[in-house]
């Protein structure tokens, strides 16, 4: 019934234009507008031109490092991701709830605040950063460091991302396979991860977009360093913006928006592709 | 006719939900809308209602035209299949809505909320909020909700599909008779042919976005006009070739055979048989308790019909070789349905 | 009875070929369960509460007098005053543009309904410091806005500025926290149902009745929740603002000035950092707990 529905009929539900004029007109000034700026003043650049301020030793280096720090970290919370959200879901134990509540934390916690800190952790100085550098691994300042801010920013994604899938998913099929023999690994791999894959893959994709993105979690441990190539892109960006060049960082910008809506576009597909297949069970 | 829809044409995208439909129907008539599931009865609702927009035809309600009509002004009560109470407000406030938005003065509308509410059985549940009810309750309340406003036309989608079988049958005769008490012209959506049967006055049965048939309960049982009204009613058996099946006169053009379990005589072999020229030999392979009833699964000459013999016959055992002997069958060709009557009962009356 | 008793034990020890693969199946399955909670919970400490407790520690460590000069300074308390100022025009925009917009994807059927929900989802996406940079080139001295701005300065007699002012502050503001309140609403609404609206207005309710009485009790907690979560981002946001804030005392929010002094680097600096850190971490606490009370109020209501 609700797919006939989808036509273009009329809505006896009041308030249609009025809720659209005023949606339409948010976006199209607060977002669209201030965005399609940056698209005009990058498409004023010839491709030659905008070619070469992309292809900058320190931009290329750039993008190599948020992809990779991203990428890296998005991995680790795809682990964690998914062995947090199963013991959320599947165990119980006491202090639970608040385990559950602090996964939220860093979308709640000031990005400025969580890159001192952690770079105030994992400095030479800190804690746990002194053990580490004792054992002669420098976090604070290289990429790693990078990659363990990405990964705080980052967890709540994987989690929440998968959580509610877990949660959704029928005791039953678990125990279906259960009953026809299959061992709790094969249950797990062959039965229960194929179906938690797509949400995971969402997760990861999120945590992803954002980690490429992110700037002030990170631009305190990563030091900055064009010889260590640990400058990521947002503070290319803005470094380009302070000396005014704005031919850069607009170029700058709009590959790094092709590449947040490639993810944005790829994680709807996967989206709409899940809703597909539980609609048809 | 209160009702007229015609010539209604209804798309959504390629999808034809409504295909050319015309009816009419009478003032204080209680119709059911029956056919199996996306067949278009209830779009045909939602139009009248105003919830939907025909692209093509045009509805009459009390002689007006009222394509152009908002739902609010058609006067009519709806009962949505969810039943749609507003899950924040009491029982009370549920049914009082429509009339404040009448602008109705308090004490009147107290008077007749409590009227309707004593009306529907639910008296002193004023306070409750929806989800504190039963199934049937809700039903109750969106019905009095409905009702309130005292609309010309009552129009319910599917108002028994969510209640537990035993509830649905105790509300289906308490909903007919409080319609009739009314008075109110009513119509219903269903696929539920027992529903139609029970509850309705007249039957309009949809399939594939067209009108197959309408008539009263006994019309649309017993002479199906149309192959799809022969096929959606009873519990037929399709016998590939009724030829085999003595002796039914030969419709040329003909191209498949009904035939319903009560037009199936079963007699076992130390019974008297009476047409016994006219019955053909089989096998029973199963056999259904149906409370009240056995119901049989006869195979003849592999070909499987269903057939029922009482709890006072004798019984029968699967395996055993019975006579089959078959009253009527409905032979469809094209869209058309015709009733052939079993030559032999034709002769004997003749006979005598 | 007893006999069932019985039958349920034959056929329970049946499924399980013997006692003994039985016993190890169960403590197989009891060593994941505390090796998997034991990794969860050290995860979330080392990795989550550590940084809370890291901020803390460091805004304390020249003691309590310290602490309260630090937060008192004048710098401190005119970021504060312009924190507070975007994040109240922040959240009452985007809550008004929320509870709009979450009505309209809910309750309407339209073409573009997929574009539109996903424009409105893209500062969630992108790098807050594209969001500054957009308003740079919007309203910016190279931004084609910039001579409308102008234009209105002239015939008002006004001097309003936009970037590297007070108004740049409150767009980036506005601009990442803009999805904040309608993601809260819009899945509620979804599982809502549209059936409640179609009746009310089946009988003639018009549009701000049927809001009032019929949608707005069902989203009151996600609208609670929703404002909470955009007043937290809002609070910290850092990235936009930086690219379009530049006075320190004048434009700069709590995070900036965080900013500024952290890149001081003197002992005392970075401490009066953590100090006015700790402050939107009282916050971020704060938040976490209103969360998790209003998502629970949420789910038992409905």
């Amino acid at each position: 019934m609700a797919q006939k529905k989808k036509g273009k009929s009329k809505s006896v539900i009041p308030g249609f234009r009025l809720t659209l004029g005023i949606t339409v007109l948010m976006v199209s000034l607060l977002i669209l507008i201030p965005l399609v700026s940056v698209l005009a003043y990058s498409f004023k650049l010839s491709p030659s031109e905008f070619f070469e301020l992309i292809t900058k030793k320190n931009v290329v280096s750039a993008f190599r490092t948020s992809i990779l720090c991203s990428f890296i970290a998005a991995l680790v919370n795809s682990v964690f991701g998914l062995i947090l959200a199963w013991v959320l879901v599947k165990y119980e134990f006491p202090g639970k709830k608040i385990l559950d509540g602090l996964i939220e934390l860093p979308f709640a916690l000031p990005t400025a605040v969580a890159g001192i800190t952690l770079t105030k952790m994992y400095s030479d100085t800190g804690f746990p950063g002194k053990f580490f550098s004792a054992a002669g691994i420098d976090i604070a300042y290289t990429k790693i460091g990078i990659v363990i801010a990405l990964v705080f920013i980052g967890i709540p994604f994987t989690v929440r991302a998968v959580q509610p899938v877990l949660e959704k998913l029928d005791p039953q099929y678990e125990e279906a396979a259960l009953i026809l023999g299959a061992s709790r690994q094969r249950t797990f791999f062959k039965v229960i991860f194929p179906e938690l894959f797509p949400s995971l893959l969402t997760g990861f994709g999120l945590a992803l977009a954002r980690g490429i993105g992110e700037y002030g979690s990170v631009i305190y441990i990563s030091g900055n360093s064009a010889k260590n190539n640990t400058q990521v892109v947002s503070y290319v960006i803005m470094q380009k913006l302070e000396r005014m060049d704005y031919a850069s960082a607009t170029a700058i910008a709009l590959v790094l928006l092709i590449i947040s809506f490639v993810l944005l576009f790829v994680i709807n597909i996967i989206q709409i592709r899940r809703s597909k297949r539980v609609s048809v069970r | 006719m209160y009702i007229e829809l015609k010539n209604i044409q209804k798309y959504y995208g390629d999808f034809k939900a409504s295909d050319n439909v015309s009816f009419g129907i009478e003032k204080g008539r209680l119709v059911a809308l029956l056919g199996p599931s996306g067949s278009g009865k209830t779009t045909i609702l939602r139009m009248i209602a105003g919830l939907e927009q025909p692209d093509g035809g045009e509805i009459l309600i009390d002689g007006k035209v009222v394509n152009n009509i908002p739902a609010s002004k058609r006067g009519i009560g709806f009962v949505f299949q969810s039943y749609a109470l507003f899950r924040y407000m009491t029982v009370f406030d549920n049914v009082a809505f429509g009339l404040e938005l009448q602008k109705v003065p308090k004490d009147e509308i107290e008077k007749r909320v409590l009227e309707l509410i004593e009306l529907v059985g639910l008296k002193g549940m004023e306070k409750r909020y929806p989800n504190q009810l039963s199934g049937g309750q809700r039903q109750r309340v969106a019905f009095a909700r409905a009702l309130a406003p005292n609309p010309k036309v009552l129009l319910l989608d599917e108002p028994f599909a969510a209640i537990d079988a035993k509830v649905r049958q105790e509300l289906r005769s308490w909903l007919k008779k409080t319609i009739e008490q009314l008075g109110i012209t009513s119509i219903f959506v269903t696929h539920d042919q027992d529903e139609a049967i029970e509850v309705a006055d007249d039957i309009i049965i949809t399939n594939k976005g067209r009108i197959e048939q309408m008539g009263t309960p006994i019309e649309v049982y017993q002479k199906p006009n149309t192959a799809f009204s022969a096929s959606f009613f009873g519990q037929p058996s399709i016998l590939p070739d009724y030829k085999k099946f003595h002796t039914f006169e030969e419709r040329p053009g003909a191209e498949k055979a009904f035939v319903r379990p009560e037009f199936v005589k079963v007699t076992k072999k130390n019974e008297e048989l009476f047409y016994k020229d006219s019955s053909v030999e089989g096998t029973v392979e199963q056999i259904f308790f149906r409370g009240d009833t056995l119901e049989l699964l006869i195979n003849v000459d592999g070909v499987l019909i269903t057939a029922r013999r009482g709890l006072d016959e004798e019984l029968v055992n699967v395996g055993e070789k019975v006579d089959v002997f078959i009253y009527r069958i409905f032979v469809t060709e094209g869209e058309k349905a015709y009733l052939l009557q079993n030559l032999a009962i034709r002769e004997e009356s003749l006979v005598i | 009875m007893e006999s069932v008793i019985e039958k349920n034990k034959f056929s329970a020890s049946e499924k399980n070929y013997s006692e003994d693969s039985l016993k190890k199946d169960e403590r197989g399955r009891k060593i994941t369960k505390y090796v998997l909670i034991t990794i969860s919970v050290l995860f979330i400490l080392l990795m989550l509460v550590l940084p809370l407790v890291s901020v803390i520690v460091n805004s304390l460590k020249e003691g309590l007098a310290f602490y309260f000069k630090a937060l008192s300074t004048q710098y401190v308390l005119s970021a504060l005053g312009v924190t507070l100022l975007a994040t109240v025009i922040a959240v009452l925009v985007n809550t008004f543009f929320g509870v709009v917009a979450s009505y309209l994807l809910t309750k309407f059927n339209f073409k573009g309904k997929n574009v539109l929900s996903t424009l409105i989802d893209i500062p969630f996406s992108i790098s807050p410091v594209i969001a500054g940079l957009s308003f740079i080139m919007t309203f910016g001295r190279s931004g084609w806005a910039k001579p409308i701005v102008d234009s209105i300065n002239s015939a008002l007699g006004t001097d309003i500025q936009i970037v590297f002012a007070i108004p740049g502050v409150i767009l980036a503001t506005i601009f990442v926290t803009f999805p904040f309140v309608s993601r809260e609403i819009v899945p509620v609404l979804n599982t809502v149902g549209t059936d409640e609206e179609e009746a009310a207005a089946l009988m003639g309710a018009g549009g701000f009745k049927i809001f009032r009485k019929i949608t707005f009790p069902h989203i009151k907690w996600a609208l609670v929740y929703g404002i909470i979560l955009c007043t937290a981002r809002a609070l910290g946001e850092f990235g936009a603002v930086h690219a379009l804030s530049k006075t320190r005392g004048g434009t700069f929010t709590l995070p900036l000035e965080i900013d500024a002094l952290y890149m001081q680097g003197s002992a005392d600096s970075i401490t009066s950092a953590f100090a006015a850190s700790s402050l939107l971490v009282l916050i971020a606490i704060a938040v976490l707990i209103l969360r998790n009370i209003f998502e629970a109020r949420a789910k038992n209501k409905s």
